[in-house]
């Protein structure tokens, strides 16, 4: 059985490659069919393209935790912090563009009562340049944070606390008013983004497509990734990384590095969130959010990228179908489906499909590591 | 603008007094008083109301009682004199002055004596004073002091002194020691104003400062000036240290819920290699437990409800190290060697607690009687006061960590849990039980939180989601402190507790907790196992 | 082949540690070390328990700080204050006590992982890694263990001894200049045992000095050309397994206690 594993060392196994499929479908799908066939029988309500962007960019956030801890062993319970820093300069974007180009005063100026943004606004009109902030600077946080850590060997368990902690200080700080990113009201109000209208059809559309695209584009390509040398490295780092640092490697650095991809593919996630939800406040960075995540990509199936991205989604989908007309059970049932999982599927979903065969599970006592 | 009313009226007044002030009884017959009060003569008439008002201090009740009376009667007007005698008008006839006896002379052939407005005021202010010492009520008694604030004519440092001897109300106590103190700064002779300056600044309060602060403004003699820059630079020394107890003392019993809460996680952390991300929720069931304890009191012995937080102790600890024993027999054992995944899963537990009590209890704040044992406090140095709720707190800490360190170190139990922390498969091959120590360390960590929560429900609110305020802090003390270490355990609370009531009044409670972190970050950078690490090789 | 047969090494000093203390705590592991390994040889380092051979071990490969004395590789390259990679990289090659190989990788992977063609930059070696000198000495490396025809099984699904085996072939593509070997046949069938003896005797090289660490008496006396004895951190004995079996010391310390 764990032939076929490595025989098809080239290809994706078979999960991966149905998740590939669905998604390409959804790609082509959605903007067809919440567009020009949006009036046919099959087509696709605002509201359901909508729904399917959010779930869209959530199972990007299962992507990239995934990357870091199914792949490199690094639990993080704080990647709330950097989907929130997405949103947040998203937001940013769209006001100041909104202000500058459209006359619209963000609410966030009136009831401070500035008369003019503050600097740190300054070009963040141009959508060029909140892009590059937004890869920017939770690359930069993540860095910042990466290096002190991993350079002192702070991993597991204390790793993932200090990430909850280091979420829920940033919680506590925007919700104040005066770190001049709406309190806790948060920044909402937005009116265009690329010129085009934020609540339009086209727009609800559009955005909807491009996340799935970005999911798409993100798995394909973390999939190489980690197939490639650097994967392997990755997953050596994982399984016994004083092992790799005895063959002369030095582990800081392709650990920052997926560290750092993974709080940028977040931070798009986060980027792509915002516009399709209309709204940023500080409960993006809460605690219970980022072990929202972790949760999703456990259920799944943390050893595949192909298990985070269908876990992130049928938990969304559940939340969205429950709190429709339960939302008083949603926590219950959340913590009762993390509860089964966790106890009888200890690799998540994936312990239900045997021909998917996990990687190692049956074999060595260190097949998929804690 | 001068406060000080140096006139005649007064000076006799207070010069009479201060001679009068050594007897108990009234300085003259109540007959002479009268004579006094019914003559034209002002002067006279003013030191009758002074003795009036001294009636207070008399030893017999019934000179009070008699003197206002006639007090109250000369501001009415309704008491009478004329041809030697003085009645007092009422409904039901007149009554003799002196004696209170009936009389049948016709109040309509006398006339109320003459006053002018000081009279008037030394008879309101005198009037007041006996009321300082009659009424039974302490609400009575606190309006006629503040009113003697006001119209401070009858009002001498004598009377005050009598008043504050028999007075055990606080509030009331307060404002007639002000009073007291202001007038003693007004005395003429400016040995006396210096002895009341030191006399003052021995009790080192910020009122007290004031006081003195406000008389020097108006003092002209340079030694009692010295006097009075010594005395509030001493009581400013006292202030300081007063406050520094103050902030120490805060953080100490912020630091004895934080070692409670992580006490309980790092004794499961060190044993088990789990975190327990329920522990908030833990904490939460121990207060609700607390105030079930109450209502049932309530209900069934309302006699002792006073004594619910100590009935309590059992109680909380039981309740909750009964739902982490739970937690434990249905959840955790099962994934017995995966950190991160029971992680999640006490985080799925932390939910259902929090939501069931939600739906089931309501999220509203719980109200908590306070019992006499954990309201008010011992007021130390400055304006420090050791508060009776805060100390009830540090107390179950410190109780709760001597019996776990006992029971750790002497009992079978704690040897057991020490041994399976260090090496679980030794200690099994050795014959313990390991599954039962797990079970039993667990529900004691769990009962630790739930104690936690008691001693935090007279100080914090207590609603369902209260645990998770503390749940960040306390990760930060077991990483900090090393895991399943007890020394560490305290010690970090005790850091993490100080810095936060340090750091919050100047920069406010987010910045505290983000200093908090930084530190810690820093910290392990440098000792990346905590301040004592576990021992052992690994 | 005994080691009696074997022509005595006498190649220039690969390690030398001198003066070396290491203390834990309160604990003396290693109270004073002098020890040298030669190229060429294979030198075993025996002990009871506690001895103080893996913290040894330890201190050369970086993983350990000492608290006094030198440890030199090659005479020249002072490796106290070197991190494990940079170690590693000099020529260090250790094998650990619990075979640490990546499991989830294949056996192939785990070989092409161990060999840096670009020692100074990770970017670099992935760039290179489909050179196809990485395959070739791969597969020379792989006939060399015995592991070909499992090349492409994960590394989990092997038994212990060839977890082993596959250990010692990672550490060999790099051509280290020291290969230490900590323990190599514990928990080894006899018939693992003689195949890791075989392999051990064909690592001898000029260029290499081989230190093994064993428990294993008649392990060492096949592939040793020198033993170190040591006790509570301290060397009682030095020179041929067979001197050694005979010195009072050594028995006493193996034995009496």
């Amino acid at each position: 059985m764990a032939s076929d594993t490595f025989a098809e060392r080239h290809r994706l196994p078979l999960l991966s490659r149905i998740v590939v499929a669905t998604l390409i479908a959804l790609v082509v799908a959605v903007p067809l069919l919440g567009g020009p066939l949006a009036g046919s029988a099959a087509g696709l309500s605002p509201y359901m393209a909508n729904i399917i962007g959010q779930i869209a960019t959530f199972a990007l956030l299962a992507l990239a935790l995934d990357l870091v801890w199914g792949y490199g062993g690094i639990l993080s319970l704080g990647h709330g912090l950097f989907f929130a820093a997405g949103g947040y300069l998203i937001a940013m974007h769209m006001l100041k563009a909104g202000y500058v180009f459209g006359g619209v005063t963000p609410d966030l100026m009136t009831f401070m009562g500035w008369s003019e943004l503050p600097v740190h606004w300054a070009f963040f009109e141009s959508f060029p340049y909140a892009l590059l902030m937004i890869v920017l600077v939770p690359g930069l946080l993540a860095f910042l944070y990466g290096y002190v850590s991993f350079r002192s060997r702070v991993s597991g368990v204390y790793f993932a606390i200090i990430t909850q902690a280091l979420t829920y200080v940033a919680m506590l700080m925007m919700f104040r008013n005066d770190t001049g990113f709406g309190g806790n009201n948060g920044m909402t109000g937005f009116t265009t983004l690329l010129g085009q209208d934020i609540g339009g059809h086209a727009m609800v559309v559009g955005l909807a497509s491009a996340s799935v695209l970005a999911l798409l584009v993100a798995f394909i390509g973390c999939s190489a990734l980690l197939r490639s040398p650097f994967g392997k490295l990755l997953v050596a780092i994982r399984d016994d990384e004083a092992r790799l640092r005895f063959l002369g490697y030095d582990t800081l650095w392709p650990k920052l590095a997926a560290w750092c991809l993974s709080g940028i593919l977040a931070a798009i996630a986060g980027a792509l969130y915002v516009p399709q939800v209309g709204i940023i406040n500080p409960r993006l960075l809460s605690p219970e959010l980022s072990i929202e995540i972790a949760v999703w990509v456990a259920l799944g199936g943390r050893g595949a990228l192909s298990g985070a991205v269908i876990g992130a989604a049928i938990i969304s989908a559940l939340k969205f179908w429950l709190t429709g007309f339960v939302p008083e059970a949603w926590p219950f049932i959340l913590a009762l489906v993390v509860l089964v999982v966790v106890t009888l599927l200890p690799n998540g979903l994936l312990d239900l499909k045997p021909q998917v065969l996990w990687r190692g599970r049956r074999s060595g006592k260190r097949g998929m590591i804690e | 603008m001068a406060r000080r009313r140096v006139d005649f009226g007064h000076l006799l007044v207070s010069f009479i007094l201060l001679c009068a002030a050594s007897l108990p009884a009234l300085a003259q017959d109540r007959g002479t008083i009268i004579a006094e009060i019914c003559s034209g003569d002002f002067g006279a008439q003013q030191s009758a109301l002074g003795q009036l008002a001294a009636a207070g201090m008399s030893e017999d009740s019934s000179d009070a009682t008699w003197a206002r009376r006639i007090v109250e009667a000369f501001e009415g007007r309704e008491l009478r004199c004329g041809n030697g005698v003085a009645l007092i008008t009422t409904e039901d006839g007149a009554v003799q002055a002196a004696s209170m006896e009936p009389s049948d002379v016709d109040a309509e052939t006398l006339a109320p004596p003459s006053v002018n407005l000081r009279l008037r005021a030394t008879a309101a202010s005198a009037a007041a004073i006996l009321r300082l010492f009659i009424e039974e009520d302490a609400a009575n008694r606190l309006s006629a002091a503040n009113y003697i604030d006001r119209r401070r004519e009858a009002a001498t440092a004598p009377i005050l002194s009598a008043a504050l001897e028999r007075e055990n109300d606080a509030e009331v106590r307060a404002v007639l020691s002000t009073l007291r103190a202001s007038l003693l700064l007004e005395d003429p002779d400016p040995a006396n104003r210096i002895a009341a300056v030191e006399a003052i600044a021995q009790d080192a309060t910020l009122r007290n400062r004031t006081t003195i602060a406000e008389a020097m403004r108006d003092e002209s003699d340079a030694d009692v000036l010295a006097a009075g820059d010594a005395a509030i630079a001493s009581i400013d020394r006292m202030l300081q240290v007063g406050k520094i107890l103050s902030t120490l003392y805060s953080g100490a019993s912020y630091a004895s819920v934080l070692f409670l809460a992580a006490l309980g996680l790092a004794i499961i952390f060190g044993l088990m290699g789990v975190i327990n991300l329920a522990q908030g929720e833990l904490i939460m069931v121990g207060a609700y437990a607390a105030w079930f304890t109450q209502e049932a009191i309530r209900t069934a012995l309302p006699a002792l409800l006073d004594y619910y937080l100590i009935i309590a102790i059992p109680i909380s600890f039981m309740a909750a190290a009964l739902v982490g024993l739970l937690m434990e027999v249905i959840v955790i054992r099962r994934l017995y060697d995966r950190p991160l995944m029971t992680l999640l899963a006490t985080w799925a537990i932390s939910l259902l607690l929090i939501n069931t009590v939600r739906v089931t209890i309501g999220s509203q704040n719980l109200e908590f009687h306070q019992p006499y044992y954990v309201s008010g406090g011992f007021p130390l140095v400055g304006d420090f006061i050791m508060t009776s709720n805060r100390l009830f707190a540090i107390v179950v800490a410190i109780c709760a960590c001597v019996t776990v360190v006992v029971l750790l170190r002497r009992s079978l139990f704690g040897m057991n849990i020490r041994a399976v922390t260090q090496n679980r498969a030794m200690a099994g091959a050795a014959g313990i039980d390991t599954r039962r120590t797990d079970m039993m360390a667990f529900s004691l960590g769990s009962g630790l939180a739930g104690l936690a929560g008691l001693a935090l429900s007279p100080l914090y609110n207590v609603n369902p989601g209260m645990g998770t305020g503390f749940i960040v802090d306390s990760f930060m003390v077991v990483v900090l402190g090393g895991v399943g270490s007890l020394i560490g355990a305290a010690l970090a609370a005790i850091g993490i507790g100080q810095i936060n009531v340090i750091v919050e009044p100047i920069y406010g409670a987010v910045a505290a907790k983000v200093f908090v972190l930084l530190l810690v970050i820093v910290f392990i950078q440098w000792r990346p196992e905590g301040l004592f690490a576990p021992k052992g090789r690994r | 082949m005994s080691a009696a047969e074997v022509q005595t090494a006498s190649g220039a000093q690969a390690i030398q540690i001198d003066g070396l203390r290491v203390v834990f705590g309160d604990f003396v592991a290693i109270p004073q070390l002098s020890f040298i390994a030669r190229y060429g040889e294979v030198h075993g380092v025996i002990g009871p328990n506690g001895a103080g051979k893996t913290t040894m071990l330890d201190v050369i490969t970086g993983k350990t700080r000492p608290q006094g004395g030198h440890v030199r590789l090659d005479n020249r390259i002072d490796l106290i204050g070197m991190d494990e990679p940079a170690i590693a990289l000099a020529g260090v090659g250790r094998k650990f006590q619990k075979p640490s190989v990546f499991e989830a990788l294949s056996v192939r992977d785990n070989l092409e992982t161990a060999l840096r063609l670009k020692p100074r930059s990770i970017l670099a070696e992935i760039r290179h890694w489909s050179d196809p000198r990485r395959a070739e000495r791969v597969t020379e490396v792989m006939d060399e263990i015995g592991l070909a025809r499992l090349a492409d099984k994960p590394a989990g699904i092997l038994a212990h001894g060839q977890k082993q085996w596959l250990e010692i072939g990672m550490l060999l593509m790099q051509r280290p200049k020291l290969l230490m070997l900590d323990e190599p046949v514990a928990g080894m069938t006899e018939e693992e045992t003689r195949h890791t003896a075989d392999l051990v005797r064909r690592l001898r090289s000029p260029d290499r000095a081989v230190l093994v660490i064993e428990h294993d008496m008649a392990f060492v006396e096949e592939i040793a050309d020198r033993v170190t004895v040591l006790h509570e951190g301290t060397p009682i004995f030095e020179g041929r397994m067979a001197d050694a079996r005979h010195n009072a010391q050594v028995r006493s310390v193996y034995l009496g206690r």
